[in-house]
């Protein structure tokens, strides 16, 4: 295991509310293995040189979503980069248009609540299981190969927020509900499954929501998981216009 | 990070329960290769709009007579002119493969009546059409057809 | 100054038992109110990681005699024929529940769900979700749960001991990591859903969040551990990460090979023909260090590992059914296994042992249920088969939280103030580590000497005499880790007094697990000692139990509810 230790600068943000105004820079400049992540990185920093440092993470498989930060300016999870990529320096800073609560943690309460806003559960005009309709005697819903593939791409998103750090709408326009909750108010909009499209749809036609996005496709370049979220927004866009037109020209249902 | 996003950017409902440091915007905008790209994308509308304010110079040249047409042809071959027309071509074909090749396809609506393509299928149909539509203008343009 | 909250139940955990349990709950009484405790946001739960499947009778070959008696054999003869039959009964519907609440099962061409081949399973019935089931129930969980208004999360919150009063449990003292700040988040009863204590070892599947939290929190209130011994390796984990490489890997038609290329797991006797490597994982990874044992393994930096061979299977067919385990080898070990072979080496993936609950859910404290791998219902036994824990945690899970909306509703208010001094008393104990400046022991270091000294003692072979090393080694470092030195004094989501209190959580049950494996003179399940080779129904069908004392565990015995499968010489 000890074979080739290549050094590394590391310059971490780093901000504590009780001592700091702003964000500083730390450097550290370490031995690092030629198989790390740039998770193992901070970690070997927090264990053998300074502990004080305060980062998230958990599955270091890509998956529990918790380690995105920025590095070098562009967003990443940090268990999924080598830290190969990296030649003599890394900056590390936390995701890019969260609140800063300390070092490289964000403030995500934004994210859960606008996360929620979509409804992003299926919707069913008999909600309790007991009461639904069209179960087949198994207890499940019938659902095809092909209705299943509608809507899974969307359904793969883990939360991570490099979208919503990648986003120049974000950055611009508080309001924006932005990719990730969009895309999973799309992926519930695109299940068989699911009664709700209509309530969705209406929320996608307010104030901030797929219609503040300019398709800059950031979003997409930087997702880790290939859910492709600006596709979702954008499929929105045109599912919610084409509800709205349906709308002017059919009687609504139950109105 | 360099600049400062929207100090509400990505605030959370209530003010949380120990103070943060505003959010930052990811790199400035000429530092991060990717938002260049977006920015130049956007500013492509300029030239749209001078390219725009050209036509309408030729329209009303058109009105005034043969003897403005021609002028206004001959000065279209003036080499600022040609340096335009180049950068109106660029920002033709960038726009035509990044919003019509990359960006469309993927917005088909799922889960209609329509069969959702493949992206591929979907972009080689919008660039035979836009190949087609080419063809067509250079034709009549060169006086092949229409005339 | 603790900050005070009450409700009607406080969960402490977020994954899939402790959401499970919370619907449960919100759904039996919308007027109760459900505490959500949990120390990171529920969708970083480690349920997210599973891979493989859950468990459940699908198709029209099997059934609950099938299920029971797989599950039964197993876990070696030690798992409770009671909870083991309410589990399979139950399990269908709770799995099809998950569908109703936008699962995305992976579905058969007719729409119906489809159900994938395990280890030690008789038949096709594990549902599942491409190779990313533990994400999608996580997911399919949480955003469900959200619609309920009277589940209130504590996301980030963790959670140093239960508030006893009066014989019963009735809520929890909670560091909250953004402020700093104590809670008191009161309640009548209470479920632990705090998952395993996989790191505890080096080498584990498990995310770091994964250090026994729960298990330490009943044992330091006085309830006792069960069956800590069974510690269930995975055969197939990556070298040097641990990263779990599924069980569906197998399942799917994959191959063990040796450095001699051959299929060893034909030699033995797991399976015939094309079941050869469907193997229960304890037997696989016995089977793999005996591989090792002989000469027959890979050399690499990490150790000596073996190969899971994919290649037969086609592109096609591991990108529909198995994608994760693509990306996980490209990413993680830079190899593609359409072409070529993953590395893999037996990694901790789960404790069977746990809190000792029974059939209900229930601990020995009342007001206190646990669900989940943080609990032991005695459902695994000596080894789980895999795809059955995420049912588990649907299936306990609900049982937990409608059983404590039971037992809340017929239990009075309770002491406040007595269960408010309790959260300050404890508040000044973690103040007191908070940035100490003073203590010997290094977090990192101790914790490096635990798992190495683990690993050295319980491992997949076990020899008495490393077990004692192990158990003397584990209580010496448990009490060194009273003396923490701790460098970060700020207030603001400190993250190395998290660290600092999960190290002494972890040394406890490390502690646990040692001495209750030296006390187990027999091989049965995970459980597998070179000098006592053999299970030994005459003298250890029962369970382990471990009470707390301050000079490391009191054992005892509970016994093995036997029902009409009798035990039996286990083969495959």
């Amino acid at each position: 295991m000890a074979e080739s230790k290549k050094m590394l600068r590391v310059e971490i943000s780093r901000f504590d509310p009780d001592r700091d105004e702003v964000p500083k820079t730390q450097e550290y400049e370490i031995p690092v293995q030629d198989d790390w992540k740039v998770l193992d990185a901070i970690n070997y920093i927090k264990d053998e040189v300074d502990p004080s440092i305060s980062h998230r993470w958990s599955c270091r498989m890509a998956v529990c979503g918790s380690c995105g930060m920025m590095l070098n300016g562009e967003p990443k999870l940090t268990c999924k980069t080598p830290l190969s990529d990296y030649d003599e320096t890394i900056k590390i800073e936390p995701l890019a248009n969260f609140p800063i609560v300390r070092d490289l943690v964000v403030d995500m309460d934004g994210f859960m609540d606008k996360f929620r806003k979509v409804k992003p559960w299926i919707v069913r005009a008999k909600a309790r299981a007991e009461d639904m309709e069209d179960l087949n005697e198994k207890g499940t819903f019938s659902q095809s190969p092909d209705q299943l593939a509608t809507f899974k791409q969307f359904s793969m998103c883990i939360n991570c927020l490099l979208c919503y750090a990648a986003c120049p709408v974000i950055a611009n326009e508080p309001e924006f509900i932005g990719p990730a909750a969009i895309a999973l108010g799309h992926r519930y909009n695109l299940d068989s499954r699911d009664e709700g499209q209509a309530e969705r749809n209406s929320i996608f036609r307010g104030e901030g929501t797929v219609f503040s996005c300019s398709f800059a496709n950031e979003c997409s370049e930087v997702c880790p998981k290939n859910v492709d979220p600006a596709a979702a927004v954008n499929q929105a866009k045109l599912a919610a216009v084409v509800d709205w037109a349906k709308g002017l020209v059919l009687p609504r249902e139950g109105a | 990070m360099t600049r400062a996003a929207h100090p509400e950017a990505m605030a959370p409902p209530k003010k949380g329960p120990t103070r943060t440091a505003p959010p930052r915007m990811p790199g400035s905008w000429w530092g991060a290769p990717r938002i260049r790209t977006y920015l130049l994308f956007g500013a492509t509308g300029v030239v749209y709009f001078l390219a725009g304010t050209v036509v309408l110079h030729l329209v009303w040249a058109l009105g005034k007579g043969p003897d403005a047409w021609a002028t206004v042809m001959a000065s279209l071959s003036h080499p600022l002119y040609l340096v335009f027309h180049a950068l109106t071509l660029i920002s033709v074909l960038f726009v035509g493969i990044r919003a019509f090749g990359t960006m469309m396809p993927k917005m088909q609506p799922r889960g209609g009546p329509l069969p959702v393509l493949a992206p591929g299928l979907v972009r080689g149909l919008i660039y035979s059409a836009w190949a087609a539509l080419t063809l067509v203008f250079s034709l009549i343009l060169a006086g092949k057809i229409g005339s | 100054m603790v900050q005070v909250s009450r409700h009607d139940i406080v969960i402490v955990g977020g994954g899939g038992a402790g959401l499970r349990a919370a619907i449960a709950a919100a759904e039996a009484n919308p007027d109760l109110s459900i505490a959500l405790v949990s120390k990171v946001y529920p969708m970083r739960s480690h349920t997210v990681s599973a891979e493989g499947g859950a468990a459940a009778i699908a198709r029209d070959d099997d059934n609950e005699e099938l299920h029971g008696f797989d599950t039964v054999k197993g876990s070696d003869f030690l798992g409770d024929q009671d909870v083991i039959e309410y589990f399979v009964e139950n399990a269908p519907r709770e799995l099809a529940l998950l569908e109703n609440w936008g699962c995305p099962w992976s579905r058969n061409e007719d729409g119906s769900v489809s159900t994938r081949a395990f280890g030690g399973m008789s038949t096709k019935r594990t549902w599942y979700a491409t190779d990313k089931v533990g994400f999608h129930m996580l997911h399919a969980l949480f955003q469900h749960s959200l619609r309920f208004d009277n589940i209130v999360r504590y996301d980030e919150f963790f959670v140093t001991k239960l508030l006893v009063e009066d014989g019963r449990c009735q809520g929890v003292a909670a560091l909250e990591i953004r402020t700093g700040e104590f809670h008191a988040i009161l309640g009548r009863s209470v479920i632990l859903a705090t998952g395993g204590a996989g790191k505890i070892f080096p080498f584990t599947t498990n995310g770091t969040i994964k250090t026994g939290d729960g298990m330490a929190l009943a044992y330091q209130a006085g309830v006792a551990l069960k069956d800590m011994e069974f510690v269930q390796y995975h055969p197939t984990g990556l070298p040097g990460t641990g990263i779990l490489i599924t069980e569906a890997a197998r399942g799917e038609g994959g191959y063990l090979r040796n450095n001699k290329d051959e299929r060893f797991l034909v030699d033995y006797d797991y399976g015939v023909g094309d079941k050869a490597e469907l193997g229960p994982r304890d037997m696989v990874s016995r089977a793999i260090i005996q591989e090792f044992e002989a000469g027959r393994g890979f050399e690499g930096r990490y150790g000596k590992y073996c190969v899971v061979d994919l290649r037969h299977l086609g592109e096609k067919h591991i990108d529909a059914k198995l994608p994760f385990v693509r990306e996980l080898a490209k990413i993680y070990i830079g190899v593609d296994p359409v072409h070529e072979y993953i590395p893999i080496r037996p990694v901790v993936h789960y404790m069977m042992g746990g809190v000792d609950t029974d059939i209900n859910a229930a601990t020995e404290l009342p007001g206190l249920f646990a669900a989940g791998e943080v609990a032991c219902a005695s459902l695994n036994g000596a080894n789980r088969l895999g795809s059955n824990s995420l049912t588990e945690c649907l299936v306990f899970g609900a049982v937990a939280g409608r059983n404590a909306i039971e037992f809340a509703q017929g239990a009075g208010e309770g002491n406040s103030s007595a269960l408010v001094s309790q959260a300050e008393e404890e508040a000044a104990r973690v103040e007191a580590l908070r940035g100490n400046g003073r203590g010997n022991e290094k977090i990192a270091g101790l914790r490096h000497e635990m798992n190495s000294t683990m690993e050295a003692g319980c491992g997949v072979y076990r020899m008495q005499e490393s077990m004692q090393i192990a158990a003397t080694e584990t209580r010496s470092i448990r009490k060194r880790a009273a003396d923490l030195h701790l460098k970060d004094s700020s207030r603001v989501f400190n993250t190395e007094i998290v660290s600092a209190l999960e190290l002494q959580n972890m040394v406890e049950l490390a502690e646990v697990l040692a001495v209750s494996a030296a006390h187990r003179k027999e091989s049965r399940g995970a459980h597998t000692c070179r000098d006592y080779p053999t299970r030994d129904d005459q003298s250890f069908l029962y369970h382990t139990l471990a009470h707390r004392t301050d000079d490391g565990p009191r054992l005892g015995r509970k016994e093995v509810k036997l029902g009409h499968w009798e035990p039996q010489e286990r083969k495959y």
